[in-house]
């Protein structure tokens, strides 16, 4: 029977929603085709993981549970990963577009010759393969693309689709990774930095970005205040993470992520196309900007010109009299 | 170190452009160096010139893609080769995966540098196809590189953190525009860039079959981007008016 097969991204402990929402959207396709929505997880831990993924419709999970995951390597990954997709030879492969994704996508489709689309806002199965919708131009515009053959890879962009529970209880199959710490040539010396312990932007509700206009610790620490209220992930253009004031973590736009928050507070950002592209699918748009033709009160919903450093304080003030 | 970087001539992502029945039409005369892939022959060169080696560029496309080697050229590369397109054929990231693939096969490198992805498309997939077409160790993504003996050090940017990775060469790495600022070419660098030697050479070179380079996507029509809502713009005391939006964002927009 044909299936989509949707790989599960953990970070930190748990399964990153965008990939529940790539699954989410699978088990409607493959219901309205008649396939089997099938999922799998690779991690030191991923039996720890079943009971999450059967919630949103997948009838077989596939397990590789092997210490080698324990971090991001694409060697492994793709070895892994090739081998499931062979075995299972599912109609279409879905990720969600994370950067472990984009690490190994073209690898994978290179290595199983299947026809792939990178970072979608949507797709639906065709005959033959599926029709994508990809921002590109710097998100300006939309291409709808068909890629076709007997595997199709794609990888979905965050915020896409809602989640969507319905319960089944999967059949979970362990597979061996099939590689070895031996066969590994490249070597992972360190991890560097790490905003593990600061909230994921690909999964906030809000975010309060900072940009070129939040120009010393007066301003970095209004921003902090104003996403502590909130309960919102901060997040920066890249003239300051390029700068050093905000980790490279955290740049938002066409290098950076992409995100589509409920509240987006972009602050003394300019709101170059750049920038734009990777936050323009925001719920709400809220820019504070002192340049009153400044580009990104094209795309704010709210707009506040003025002086950030006179505009915060009582924007500030006045949200937490609304919070409590 | 013998680097060879994949260079693209993209359309220029903030140049006019317009949609007329599903097509895409903009000044053709609008190119540049991808933006990534510029930061790649900048970060080749800083290398070489630290430790020695050479730097060519590769790019496929069209004739005026000549322009775009010869602007790497003039940053410092040594060295050009140009694969002939029409630009008419609907390539996609596995057909230029596999065009590459097959030029650099009894090619001789330490290091196969390509963009992280392509600015007009942000597709992202050329580097990794090719690093496993050429079974080479790889990493994406790069935000910094250092060499060290025989071996590329790679900083990635992840989800998350960042990570250090060594890579034994040949290798291929994939760069990221946070790892540098490209330089500007000088008047002497465009002045020599002129003498320095372009291969031309055509794809059925390559022996490449017509399937194989088929491209597996197809991109059926461009649409505008639908537009967001005209939203509400406040100007005058900073006090006023951050209070009513802070309002507004609780009552009217619910989102606090
Ligand atoms: C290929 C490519 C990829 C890129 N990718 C990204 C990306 O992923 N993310 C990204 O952000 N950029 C990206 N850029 C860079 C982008 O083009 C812009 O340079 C960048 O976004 C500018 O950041 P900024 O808005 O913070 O700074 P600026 O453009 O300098 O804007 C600063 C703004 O702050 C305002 N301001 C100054 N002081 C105050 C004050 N006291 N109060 C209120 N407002 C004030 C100014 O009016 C101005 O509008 C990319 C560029 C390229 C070429
Ligand atoms: N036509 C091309 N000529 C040379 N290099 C290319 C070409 N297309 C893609 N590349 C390389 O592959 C990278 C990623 O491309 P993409 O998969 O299109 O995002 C680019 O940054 C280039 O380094």
């Amino acid at each position: 029977m044909s299936s989509i097969l949707t790989y599960i991204a953990i970070a930190d402990g748990k399964v990153k929603r965008s990939s529940l929402e790539v699954l989410s959207h699978s088990k409607k396709l493959a219901d309205a085709a008649g396939f089997t929505t099938e999922a799998v997880i690779i991690d030191p831990n991923a039996s720890n993981y079943v009971e999450d993924v059967q919630k949103y419709g997948a009838s077989k999970i596939y397990l590789v549970e092997d210490a080698l995951f324990s971090e991001h390597r694409n060697s492994p990954l793709l070895s892994a990963l090739a081998k499931i997709v062979e075995t299972v030879d599912p109609k279409v492969t879905a990720f969600a577009s994370t950067e472990g994704t984009k690490d190994i996508l073209g690898a994978l489709a290179a290595n199983q010759k299947a026809a792939v689309v990178a970072d979608v806002s949507s797709f639906e199965l065709i005959d033959g393969g599926i029709k994508a919708t990809r921002p590109v131009m710097a998100a300006k515009i939309l291409a709808n693309v068909e890629a076709k053959g007997n595997k199709v890879l794609v990888s979905v962009r965050s915020g896409s689709y809602d989640l969507n529970e319905s319960p089944a209880t999967a059949e979970v199959i362990s597979v061996d990774a099939g590689v070895s710490e031996g066969d590994l040539k490249a070597k992972l010396r360190e991890i560097i930095s790490s905003t593990s312990d600061t909230i994921d932007l690909n999964e906030a509700e809000s975010i309060v970005a900072a940009g070129r206009g939040v120009k010393d610790d007066e301003g970095k620490a209004l921003i902090s205040e104003l996403a502590g209220v909130l309960n919102a992930g901060i997040g920066a253009s890249r003239a300051l993470t390029e700068s050093g004031m905000y980790d490279p973590s955290l740049q938002i736009g066409q290098t950076g992520k992409v995100v589509s928050p409920q509240l987006y507070i972009a602050v003394g950002i300019s709101g170059a196309i750049q920038h734009v592209a990777g936050m323009a699918n925001s719920k709400v748009i809220v820019a504070i900007n002192k340049d009153p033709d400044a580009p990104i009160f094209e795309v704010a919903d709210y707009g506040i010109v003025g002086d950030l450093y006179k505009v915060l304080p009582p924007f500030i003030e006045e949200l937490k009299k609304i919070k409590t | 170190m013998k680097f060879y970087v994949c260079i693209k001539m993209v359309p220029d992502v903030t140049a006019p452009l317009q949609i007329k029945e599903g097509e895409l039409i903009m000044d053709a005369d609008r190119v540049v160096l991808n933006a990534y892939d510029a930061s790649a022959v900048e970060e080749a060169l800083v290398l070489t010139e630290k430790h020695g080696g050479e730097v060519e560029v590769v790019c496929i496309g069209p004739a005026k893609a000549s322009e775009t080697i010869r602007k790497a050229l003039a940053m410092g590369a040594d060295k050009g080769t140009h694969i002939q397109t029409t630009g008419d054929e609907g390539y996609d990231s596995t057909s230029y995966a596999t065009i590459l693939s097959a030029f650099f096969k009894d090619k001789e490198y330490d290091v196969l540098s390509l963009g992280k992805q392509s600015q007009d498309t942000d597709s992202g997939l050329t580097g990794s196809m090719v690093a496993e077409k050429l079974d080479l160790p790889y990493a994406t993504n790069a935000v910094g590189l250092e060499v060290e003996d025989s071996k590329l050090i790679v900083k990635r940017q992840g989800d998350t953190g960042q990570e250090m990775i060594e890579l034994p060469t040949p290798c291929a790495v994939t760069c990221s525009n946070d790892m540098n600022d490209p330089r500007i070419p000088n008047l002497k660098g465009i002045m020599a860039s002129k003498r320095k030697p372009i291969d031309s050479i055509d794809i059925s070179s390559l022996g490449l079959s017509d399937e194989e380079l088929s491209p597996a996507t197809k991109t059926l029509s461009y649409a505008p981007k639908p537009a967001r809502k005209a939203g509400q713009k406040f100007e005058g005391e900073a006090d006023e008016i951050a209070r009513k939006v802070a309002q507004l964002l609780d009552t009217e927009a619910n989102v606090i």
